[in-house]
């Protein structure tokens, strides 16, 4: 390429690289800055950069009638329980399925995988009746089972994935050596699947953590998680910005901090392991 | 997945049917279970109205399914807000990949950056389109409104509410895209690149030729992908237009939501349901067929 050319090329690259940073970032930036401006600044006709920063909208969610704490309990403690679940036997199913050989398996493969890819919608639909029967609406172990209903197929699946990874001669050298199967597992395999536990884990805490239409439908005032915090001040007349853009930020900045440090095994995750 | 690791299956296997058991049994249990019910479901006319009744009503409901004209209307939304987003985010998704693989420096922050849109919460992606579109107050709002492209409530008028709601999906999923095709880029051969390129190939030439035939697989795994979640999620446009104005914007998880659940007619939304779950079950085949496709391969 001669020198002129060359320079238009970087150039081209440079405005569109730009264009899209500013795209993703602005909306997020300015969520976050608005949450330190009073509600003046926020409510100004004119958008204005530079505030006195203040923490009143964070420390009005924490104090007062209506808490974010029994929100961000309820959100910590459904996700993480499912989560585990979620993992554990995941990773336990992920293992024998990657190593057994049986007719049928791909359509046990076929099974898991579509149960993943239910849309939500339509399994809200039988879950409410479900609940409803069993008494589980407005409860922790409803939505628990509510999230495993997408995490556990998740789990399965990748688990299986990250252990399709791993050869098997590893295992058959323990076992000859005069290990059993189970510590082949546990001694050998396992240690090994350290980023595929964290990388499913996080994933599946975020899916989770993030969920709107389930909570929605199936939690009542003792088991809201924070995106309903979040919904209910949004439904209602004259919007606090102020504490909404607070709490946005606080649903979203773990998730954003958590998912890349995964980042090296994001891709196999999020494409439940078609693309390494 | 590997189907062929190891020898013939002529030892034991115990131990491995004992490891996924557990996983399978609960999720058979957990799926299963409201799988035939929305089944049975949909063959009865099961209302909230006034307690919950049950009464079998035969194709009443599968009848409706395939003549209700707002059901119809509701596909064709959903057709049109698929092709858009799912589109938008495959074309912007890979010139995002091919923008951050060409740098030399700096490449592993700006791809961090650029991927956080999709670990927010679809709830709060509407939040922050309702915040920025804000009429009175919002950022973008008042943008467009000072470069005099638009002046209103966006999210109220009928096209630029839509218009709204598939870029909100698409300034969420496109870093997801993006995140895949940079992946698939890795793959593409070096060295006929670098030949291409002494015979003289524009940079048009070799994406063409070169680079978008070696990643094709890569991105038919991104657009099945999107294709199963794009029908899976539905919180944003839930939060920002719940389907208005004048049912612009309802997608059809929109409606069978609304017909569950604001007109409690759970029989009805049972046999909608189905129709989304046929349509997920063909995304899932061809990703099976796709996975099974690159296990030859490899």
């Amino acid at each position: 390429m001669t020198a002129p050319k060359r320079w238009v090329s970087l150039t081209v690259k440079i405005v569109l690289l730009t264009l899209l940073l500013l795209w993703t970032l602005v909306p997020i930036v300015w969520m976050v800055l608005s949450s330190f401006k009073p509600n003046s600044v926020i409510t100004a006709n004119t958008p204005r950069v530079f505030f006195t920063p203040t923490l009143e909208h964070y420390a009005s969610l924490f104090s007062g009638g209506n808490s974010l704490w029994p929100y961000l309990m309820n959100s910590l403690l459904i996700a993480g329980v499912s989560t585990l679940i979620a993992v554990v036997l995941g990773c336990m199913a992920g293992f024998g399925l990657s190593r057994i050989r049986i007719k049928g398996k791909q359509h046990l493969a076929f099974w898991i995988i579509s149960t993943r890819m239910a849309p939500i919608a339509a399994v809200i639909v039988p879950l409410y009746l479900l609940f409803r029967y069993l008494y589980l609406l407005d409860t922790h172990v409803g939505l628990i089972v509510a999230y495993l209903s997408f995490n556990l197929p998740f789990a399965i699946w990748l688990m299986t994935a990250f252990f399709d990874d791993l050869p098997p001669d590893l295992e058959e050298a323990a076992m000859i050596d005069g290990a059993t199967k189970f510590q082949a597992f546990r001694y050998v395999v396992l240690p090994l699947m350290t980023p595929g536990l964290v990388t499913t884990a996080i994933l599946c805490f975020i899916f989770a953590w993030n969920d709107y239409a389930f909570a929605q439908t199936f939690s009542g005032p003792s088991t809201q998680t924070i995106p309903i915090a979040a919904a209910q001040l949004l439904t209602q007349t004259g919007i606090d910005w102020g504490k909404l853009l607070a709490i946005g930020t606080i649903v979203v900045c773990p998730m954003a901090i958590a998912g890349l440090l995964v980042k090296r095994w994001l891709v196999q995750g999020l494409t439940m392991g078609a693309v390494k | 997945m590997a189907l062929l690791t190891g020898k013939p299956s002529a030892r034991r296997q115990g131990f491995e049917l004992a490891m996924m058991s557990p996983a399978l049994l609960l999720l058979a249990l957990i799926t299963l279970v409201p799988f035939f019910s929305i089944i049975w479901m949909s063959f009865n006319d099961v209302s909230l109205m006034g307690g919950l009744t049950f009464e079998f009503s035969g194709l009443d409901n599968w009848q409706r399914v395939f003549t209700d004209p707002d059901i119809r209307s509701s596909w064709l939304i959903s057709l049109f807000y698929f092709l858009a987003t799912v589109g938008l985010e495959m074309i912007l998704g890979t010139v995002m990949a091919l923008l951050v693989y060409s740098l030399t420096r700096g490449s592993n922050i700006i791809i961090s950056l650029l991927l956080i849109p999709m670990f927010i919460a679809p709830v709060i992606v509407g939040l922050l389109g309702r915040f920025m579109l804000d009429p009175s107050h919002g950022l973008y709002a008042w943008l467009l409104n000072e470069t005099g492209l638009f002046d209103g409530n966006i999210l109220g008028s009928v096209g630029p509410a839509m218009v709204a709601v598939i870029l909100m999906d698409v300034w969420e999923w496109t870093p997801l895209v993006a995140l895949i095709v940079l992946a698939g880029l890795a793959s593409v051969p070096e060295d006929i690149l670098e030949a291409a390129e002494m015979d003289g190939a524009k940079y048009g030439q070799k994406l063409l030729y070169i680079i978008l035939p070696s990643i094709s697989n890569i991105l038919l795994v991104a657009l099945l992908i999107r294709a199963m979640d794009a029908i899976r999620f539905f919180a944003i446009i839930f939060i920002t237009t719940n389907g208005g104005p004048a049912d612009s914007t309802k997608i059809i998880p929109i409606r069978l939501y609304d017909i569950a659940f604001r007109f409690f007619d759970l029989g009805y939304a049972a046999a909608v349901g189905i129709t989304m779950l046929a349509f997920s079950i063909l995304v899932a085949n061809a990703f099976m067929k796709l996975l099974k496709r690159q296990e030859k391969r490899s």
